[in-house]
């Protein structure tokens, strides 16, 4: 399985130097003058997130793009954000006609602003976040919708970097990934990134060097195949009219994201429609994760039951020639290394070990196979890192040595903690199936 | 244990330390790049400044500063900031230091790869017109973004022979590289729109739809007024949806009486987006005359074309009014359109003050009671 990543790796390392390459002398702001940018809706599902979401929305309005607006769809949220939105930025009910292309739970009303940002807010009935998502693109005035969470950070250029992998190909790109890292441990001020910086604790930091891994290390090897398996709901720009046509976000999916991914790759591949499914690195957001192991482990356990019913729904498509390279490359490693991993990882901790206890392995053997499976690993997080370079958001050697501390001790525990929790996913039964809180700290007190 | 095992974990580790130690490496010189680079441009932005404020300053530039990129991204740098004749004077300083002829010779290495096109960018930035040639060679590159590049750096220096041979390659180019086109198009202004107006006349009834939709859009962001009787004339001709729309958007950015006639006619189209695009135009356009045609368009069954005909309305003389009017129409499409296109404009609000504060007009009552009938909460 490592040796699969670091093929990734590989790949993606190649893709990276192009990609970085075009995002310094590329000019983006080309695409800030031109009349040919498309404009783009940004769509923000928001339930009990009076805490933050006026925060989150001004540091959405100020992105760097010539044209676009802001929508929230506000999910029966039982506390104040809906009164604070209305506070900040002078919303008023208005009467304008909603297209119900994708079926949604009953709206109550829709606001918009008169405040300088361009925004509707959708309130209706709870449904959920693929159920408010799908509100938000039915109100979207624009025909690309950037659907993303209300705690994230935009980077100033993230629209115009995601959104040249469109211009570049309009009638073919129906959907656009990007890079997602973690916020923890950066400071931030008013609702911007001031200055990025790995979180001293360990969970969070675990999983700083896991998005590494994720954003760097593979999502841009799957792009260049034109097999990317899933875009991330945290920041996935789609095609409104795509969106429509499949049905848009499932509600009530545990991986909801992965999910439109697979029905858009499935729609375009039976009916023999040409399109694309990208992702830009040089399209970074930051996202709050979880500081505790309670938290983190009901969001992997969340998202491996999403991994599972997306396995499940689309398992015609496995070795199937005529799903192309997603069908025989793409699906199969999925189902290989990413579904059924944790239980071939949790089979090889019971084979080893009771293979070493009944005398079929001697102690050196089992020390040079534990050896290779850190060495390994060590060397996939290693190059992971190298990628990472090119963005040089870590450049302190406080940050380069926390990350590679965590590479060295990842997989003396914490590795191993995650594979637990995906086990409980599979075997776990309907008591794994919640949603759960996510606990967060709100953008501002970030910082360690 | 077998001996490949061994060596296995052996050449594993080996290969650990080999990326443990370069990340290492490799972070450490990055920072001292990072910080060298940027101390190496401020000192060569000082000597540049100097340079272009005294013509007879000492302090001598290197004669290898070419050779240095801190030298060249200073020069780009100092070429946004400065105007006039000192854009000359760092012009003859790229030149006399080779600059210009270094890029040059970048570009043109057969292998150059990433290289290439930061020399193209670097031409480009620099906007010399002794690269003129060079840029002009490589508008046929086999890279995309070298294309891109020599065709902006055209348009920076204004070279307008250049200007037929982009036109001339719209209908070639992927959408990302015909976008950049019409952008640079753009920045050449007026000279490019005889050229422009020519390609769409001959490509409308059967070249790349995306191609001259694209030469339409960079017409209307000229805004050149002199070709506005052609598109009208091919918003006539075509039969195509996507020229006809983007046909009717240029000529609300070109404005003028002529566009009128045509735009009315599109107000029939069969497709529903030519007749929105169409009613906006009007509104652009801003004639009073009008006003009934766009009342008439609220009646659509298009709901986007009965939006931006009641949006239309609020930048015509009179159309205000006819909006209130609207709102007692038998038509219930056409009165929420005319109620929404109220609201956007401030009316609605002006209603509600004035209902406080018991001085509002009838037609500002009857906006809100159509607010309170159409069981929206909040009225």
């Amino acid at each position: 399985m490592q040796a699969y990543l670091i093929f990734l790796g590989i790949r993606s390392a190649l893709v990276l130097r192009n990609s970085w390459f075009l995002h310094r002398f590329g000019r983006f702001w080309e695409m800030l003058a031109s009349d040919s940018t498309p404009p783009i809706s940004i769509v923000i599902p928001a339930y009990n997130e009076a805490q933050g979401i006026v925060d989150s929305i001004r540091s959405m309005s100020i992105v760097r793009y010539p044209r676009f607006e802001i929508v929230v769809a506000d999910d029966g949220s039982t506390d104040e954000t809906l009164d604070r939105m209305i506070e900040a930025f002078d919303l008023e009910i208005v009467q304008i006609p909603y297209r119900p292309d994708i079926a949604t739970a009953p709206i109550k009303a829709i606001y918009r602003g008169h405040s300088p940002v361009d925004i509707t807010v959708v309130q209706k009935e709870n449904g959920g976040r693929a159920d408010a998502l799908n509100a938000g693109v039915n109100a979207a005035r624009y025909p690309y919708v950037l659907c993303t969470d209300a705690d994230v950070i935009l980077d100033a250029d993230c629209l115009l970097a995601s959104m040249r992998k469109v211009v570049e190909d309009r009638v073919r790109t129906v959907a656009v990934g990007g890079n997602i890292r973690p916020l923890n441990g950066s400071r931030v001020e008013l609702g911007h990134l001031v200055e990025a910086s790995v979180p001293k604790s360990m969970i969070p930091r675990m999983q700083s060097l896991e998005y590494v891994r994720t954003f760097l290390a593979s999502r841009p090897a799957w792009s260049s195949l034109e097999a990317l398996p899933l875009v991330s709901g945290a920041f996935g720009i789609w095609k409104r009219s795509a969106m429509v046509e499949v049905g848009g976000f499932t509600p009530g999916h545990f991986g909801e994201d992965m999910d439109l991914t697979m029905k858009l790759h499935r729609y375009h591949l039976e009916k023999g429609i040409p399109y694309r499914i990208s992702y830009d690195p040089s399209a970074v957001i930051w996202t709050e994760v979880p500081e505790t192991a309670r938290v983190l482990r009901r969001q992997r356990i969340r998202w491996h039951r999403g991994l599972m019913s997306v396995v499940s729904d689309f398992r015609a498509l496995t070795f199937k020639r005529r799903y192309g390279k997603l069908g025989i490359v793409t699906w199969p490693g999925m189902v290989l290394f990413e579904y059924l991993a944790p239980i071939v990882e949790f089979v090889g901790w019971i084979v080893i070990p009771t293979a070493f206890l009944l005398g079929a392995l001697n102690t050196a053997s089992l020390l040079a196979l534990l050896a290779l499976a850190f060495g390994i690993g060590l060397l996939n997080s290693l190059l992971a890192l190298m990628l990472d370079e090119a963005f040089g958001y870590f450049n302190s050697p406080r940050d380069t040595s926390r990350l590679l501390v965590i590479a060295l001790i990842e997989n003396l525990g914490l590795r191993q903690m995650t594979v637990a929790w995906r086990i409980r996913a599979i075997f776990g039964g309907k008591s794994t199936m919640t949603w759960g809180n996510m606990e967060r700290r709100g953008v501002g007190s970030l910082a360690d | 244990m077998p001996d490949l095992v061994l060596w296995a974990v052996l050449t594993v580790f080996a290969i650990d330390v080999v990326m443990l130690v370069g990340l290492i490496i490799l972070k450490a010189v990055h920072r001292v790049r990072m910080r060298r680079d940027a101390e190496r441009r401020t000192q060569y932005l000082t000597l540049l400044s100097r340079h272009l404020t005294y013509e007879n300053a000492v302090d001598p530039i290197p004669s290898n500063a070419a050779e240095d990129e801190a030298f060249l991204d200073a020069v780009i740098d100092l070429r946004y900031t400065i105007a006039g004749s000192e854009i000359e004077r760092l012009s003859e300083i790229a030149t006399t230091y080779d600059l210009v002829s270094r890029q040059e010779g970048l570009l043109r290495k057969r292998f150059g790869g990433l290289r290439r096109l930061r020399a193209a960018v670097s031409l480009a930035e620099l906007g010399n017109e002794a690269s003129a040639p060079i840029l002009m060679e490589h508008l046929d590159d086999s890279d995309d973004e070298i294309r891109v590049q020599s065709a902006r750096g055209l348009a920076r220096m204004g070279y307008t022979p250049a200007i037929d041979r982009i036109v001339g390659r719209l209908g070639e180019e992927s959408d990302w590289v015909r976008a950049r086109f019409g952008d640079a198009l753009a920045e050449f202004g007026e000279d490019a729109s005889a050229p422009l107006m020519a390609f769409v006349i001959v490509n409308h009834a059967d070249g790349d739809t995306s191609a001259i939709v694209q030469a339409i859009r960079t017409l209307a962001a000229i805004g050149d007024y002199s070709v506005g009787p052609r598109i009208a004339q091919v918003l006539d001709l075509s039969s195509n949806p996507e020229v006809q729309i983007a046909a009717a958007g240029a000529l609300g950015g070109v404005g003028g009486g002529f566009a009128i006639p045509s735009l009315i006619d599109a107000l029939a189209s069969s497709d529903w987006r030519v007749r929105a695009q169409a009613a906006t135009s009007i509104g652009e356009v801003g004639l009073a005359e009008n006003v009934d045609d766009l009342v008439a368009s609220l009646r659509d069954r298009a709901w986007w074309v009965r939006r931006n005909s009641a949006a239309a309305l609020v930048r015509l003389p009179g159309g205000v009014e006819a909006l209130y009017r609207a709102l007692s129409s038998v038509d219930p499409f056409a009165r929420d359109a005319a109620a929404e296109a109220l609201e956007d404009s401030g009316e609605l609000a002006k209603a509600v003050t004035n209902h406080r504060e018991q001085r509002a007009t009838r037609d500002e009552a009857r906006l809100l009671r159509h607010m309170r009938g159409s069981g929206v909460p909040g009225f």
